[in-house]
């Protein structure tokens, strides 16, 4: 048993883990660290939008509200009542494939965060009532309306996901999902979903930071392993596996209310599953990340066309991912132009210096070290590594994979994947 | 799916549930004793240029930040300037020492650092975060953006565009909107706290080179800022290093900063920003409050903390988990080195836009009428002391706590004093802090709505409302 987290002489990382299996399946990273008296709970379940039925897109992330509403023996309120008075914090994600619930508390607190957890992993429907789901839907709806509905280019998302997936594709919608899917959704939705989705054997529970692991895995399996192990996951709704392009380049222009023309380019990838993701990832940072980035210096600097760029890579998981960039116009400028001067950019990257790829290595680095700092973070990216890869030490290996990633590697990135056979144009202008 | 490798140990965790007692799911389980809280050992020195350096070591990650403290920020800068700080900060790395911008970036980011520099109310600052191999040479290009900046006027135009531009943007974002149309209403157009840290279209129009070579000249030298650095380096290296690049660094005067007081209003106001359409009215409920020093901090972070710094306080618990007008409803006190303001705030859907401001108001007066039951008083209490170690946590975290002790003047063994200060507010103080503070006949109200919509239910309320077409960018 290595203690802390600690840094190897080449600034290579050791994270200490232990991995066990309750007898119901729940799989248990234990992650030891007592520098501060801190300890990270993460329990990260097998599902996420790409889970939803037609007619009930937004659904994983309604139910994610659902389950702070109160389970058996934890009162509506008195989960959030409970964590905030021992000086927690605490949340909730709802992603593609994914949902992850997370508690940060003084450590000895500990059982205090597997309780609430294992009470609504094991006994969340006693609870439910048609006010609460009827309470969290017009929460929801407010959180759509105040992210996307209100925002400018609040939309983006949603237009680049149903152009780059097919219709039948788990990835056609976002994770948000439709007003009327939301007012759709019953009390038997949930009942259902929770039974379905909600079992000891499609989930992982790390415990991260001061919590010696003898200790945290007798607490973990005291709470949790009584809790009913739960049938296989069913498979997922349409088709998973879209192909590797898009097909051509498929384009969507839209009139609205935003201040400033912008212009998206959203491309299939290979998945996080990949091995050649992470020449994707480093691929994107050549392109958009920091100032020296190809965009930055080429479009907001030299040839100030572009106000700001960005770009980014979703690391998801079923059939193909999504790689996007973006440029915004200054007032005025025309979106053909700046979709040219991004293809520009894209098409150059079959030329990347090893100089260029060596400072999106660097940065993609740093960025992951930083990830460690926080026991929060930590035991979320166990949790990851664990459920998608059966594999906690990849957290350790990650660094190495990233810094084996060659010139050639984005180079043929480029080649495969950015070209125009694999690329959907969303171009934003100001409504006049 | 890769194949599942099998996984260790299982059979410890089922001895482990045998030996247990029967579980009592029905309470919360009893805690053990809390692990008293170990604030990291914090030393000082001083650079033979004067420059005071703070450093708390620590060695687990191999990660190194390291802040430039500039005290001053848009505090410094008149009104009509507004936007100088922050330009001036953001000015730094366009070119220095004799490398180009790009030139700077590419060694930047070829090291994996990420440096960033901007200005708040009352600092401007450089912070550099650094995998420990590369910090030393990376603190050698912050220090050349420090010192030797070029502020071109080639660059500048570029820079001073982006954001003329940026202020056109944010004209379209009712978050901003909201927040910038209050800040006007509290401190009016004349203080320095009254436009946007970014300025606006007209005053970045009138900053040139000059001007911003001037702001650098009076606060950015070796009399006004201090050093903060946190991580993986030693008390030794990090003063060699700092010796090597700023020993004859310049200290000049710097010219006083004093924050003139803000207009109280004798009545409450009301004012409706038009956007229409809008799908939700983004609401702000503020006030001039505190200043940092304020003898009445304690007793704030308690006060905020139960009407609107948690989840589970009581905006958020009526606004949201009672009602779902809202995502959710906060509320925070910005302590600056003079009175900053207090804003309440929340996007509701827009027909609730009357009922919501009622509920906000409502909640003050609570506040004021009533004190605070025991059981939630102790809640905010726990809430607000328990989380310290959380904010000490990454050495970004460390940096930031000694920034906040050496610009606001605070001891060094503040933080040892926090929780036993946090939890000897009692409800009295409390109660006394919302009349000081929370009084609703001094509160602005300001509404980005759908005009057609929300305008005459908000004329109900009986309050003086003032209509706005948008906001001037």
């Amino acid at each position: 048993m290595r203690a802390a987290p600690r840094a190897g002489p080449d600034s290579t990382l050791h994270v200490p883990w232990e991995w066990h299996t309750l007898g119901n399946g729940l799989r248990v990273v234990l992650s030891p660290d007592p520098t501060a008296a801190v300890v990270g709970v993460n329990l990260w379940y097998g599902v996420g939008s790409r889970n939803e039925r037609s007619g009930r897109t937004g659904f994983a992330h309604l139910f994610e509200h659902m389950m702070f509403q109160g389970s058996a023996n934890v009162p509506k309120n008195r989960h959030f009542e409970l964590v905030e008075r021992a000086g927690g914090s605490l949340n909730a994600t709802t992603w593609f494939d994914r949902t992850n619930y997370f508690e940060t508390l003084p450590s000895h607190h500990l059982e205090l965060a597997l309780w609430l957890e294992s009470d609504r992993m094991g006994w969340l429907v006693p609870a439910l009532t048609e006010e609460t789901l009827s309470n969290q839907r017009d929460v929801v709806k407010n959180e759509k309306r105040q992210r996307y509905d209100n925002q400018p280019y609040g939309d983006w998302d949603e237009r680049l996901q149903a152009m780059v997936f097919p219709s039948d594709h788990p990835y056609h919608h976002t994770v948000i999902g439709s007003m009327a899917d939301l007012d759709a959704a019953t009390l038997d939705d949930v009942v259902d979903f929770f039974g379905t989705y909600y079992v000891p054997s499609n989930a992982v529970l790390t415990i991260a930071g001061d919590a010696p692991p003898e200790r945290a895995l007798e607490a973990a399996a005291r709470w949790f392993g009584e809790i009913p192990a739960g049938s296989p996951i069913p498979p997922l709704p349409g088709h998973p596996d879209p192909g590797p392009r898009i097909g051509g380049t498929v384009r969507d222009r839209v009139r609205a209310r935003v201040p400033l023309p912008r212009v998206l380019i959203a491309f299939r990838v290979p998945t996080f599953l990949d091995p050649r993701f992470h020449a994707v990832e480093v691929a994107g940072a050549v392109l958009g990340a920091g100032r020296a980035s190809r965009l930055y210096r080429t479009l907001v600097r030299e040839r100030r066309v572009a106000k700001d760029v960005a770009s980014f890579v979703y690391p998801l998981i079923t059939g193909s991912s999504m790689m996007v960039i973006w440029a915004t116009g200054y007032p005025g400028a025309d979106p053909a132009a700046l979709e040219a001067a991004l293809v520009e950019q894209v098409e150059g990257l079959a030329s990347a210096t090893e100089a260029e790829v060596a400072r999106a290595v660097a940065l993609t680095d740093t960025r992951f070290v930083r990830m460690l700092e926080q026991v929060s973070e930590r035991a979320d990216l166990l949790s990851m590594f664990t459920f998608l890869f059966d594999d906690p030490d990849r957290l350790n290996r990650e660094m190495e994979l990233i810094r084996a990633v060659t010139g050639e590697d984005v180079r043929a990135v480029a080649e495969r994947w950015l070209g125009p056979d694999n690329r959907a144009v969303l171009a934003y202008e100001p409504a006049p | 799916m890769p194949q599942r490798k099998a996984p260790r140990a299982t059979s410890r965790a089922r001895t482990a549930v045998r030996e247990e007692r029967p579980l009592d799911r029905t309470r919360a389980p009893v805690l053990g004793a809390p692990v008293p809280l170990a604030l990291p050992e914090l030393s000082r020195f001083t650079l033979s240029c004067g420059v005071q350096v703070a450093l708390v070591e620590r060695h687990d990650l191999p990660l190194v930040a390291a802040e430039v403290l500039v005290p001053g920020g848009a505090s410094a800068v008149p009104a009509p300037s507004a936007g100088l700080a922050s330009l001036t900060a953001d000015m730094l790395d366009e070119g220095a020492g004799g490398r180009s911008a790009v030139e700077l970036a590419r060694l930047l980011e070829g090291l994996g650092a990420t440096l960033d520099s901007a200005a708040g109310y009352d600092d401007g600052h450089l912070t550099l975060l650094a995998l420990r191999p590369r910090f030393a040479e990376a603190l050698t290009l912050l220090v050349d953006l420090l010192r030797r900046p070029d502020f071109d006027e080639g660059e500048l135009d570029r820079v001073r565009r982006e954001r003329m531009d940026l202020a056109l943007q944010l004209v379209d974002e009712p978050r901003a909107v909201a927040n910038d149309a209050l800040s006007r209403l509290l401190y009016g157009p004349d203080h320095p706290w009254g436009p946007p840290l970014l300025g606006t279209r007209a005053t970045l129009a009138r900053l040139g080179s000059a001007e911003v070579a001037e702001h650098h000249r009076q606060r950015y030298h070796a009399g006004n800022v201090t050093i903060l650095v946190a991580g993986d380096v030693t008390e030794g290296e990090l003063r060699d290093l700092l010796e090597a690049c700023l020993a004859r660094w310049e200290r000049r005067a710097t010219p006083p900063c004093t924050v003139p007081a803000a207009p109280q209003p004798d009545c409450p106001r009301l004012c409706l920003v038009d956007r229409a359409g809008a799908a939700q009215s983004e609401i702000r409920v503020g006030c001039v409050a505190a200043a940092r020093s304020s003898p009445d901090y304690f007793p704030i972070v308690v006060l905020n903390t139960v009407l609107g710094g948690a989840f589970t306080s009581r905006l958020n618990t009526r606004l949201r988990e009672e009602k779902g007008l809202t995502y959710g409803a906060r509320s925070g006190f910005h302590a600056r080195c003079a009175p900053g303001p207090f804003v309440a705030r929340a996007a509701v859907h827009t027909p609730v836009t009357d009922q919501a401001v009622g509920v906000f108001l409502e909640e003050l007066e609570r506040l004021i009428e009533e004190p605070v039951p025991d059981e939630e008083l102790e809640r905010a209490k726990h809430y607000a002391a328990l989380r310290l170690p959380q904010r000490f946590e990454t050495v970004g975290d460390l940096v930031a706590r000694l920034a906040e002790l050496s610009l606001y003047h605070l001891p060094d063994d503040y933080w040892a004093g926090y929780v036993r200060r946090l939890m000897a507010v009692d409800a009295a103080r409390v109660r006394e802090a919302a009349r000081r503070y929370l009084d609703p006949r001094r509160m602005t109200v300001v509404v980005v709505g759908d005009r057609a919509a929300v305008e005459r239910p908000l004329r109900g309320l009986g309050m003086a409302l003032e209509v706005m077409p948008g906001a001037a960018p």
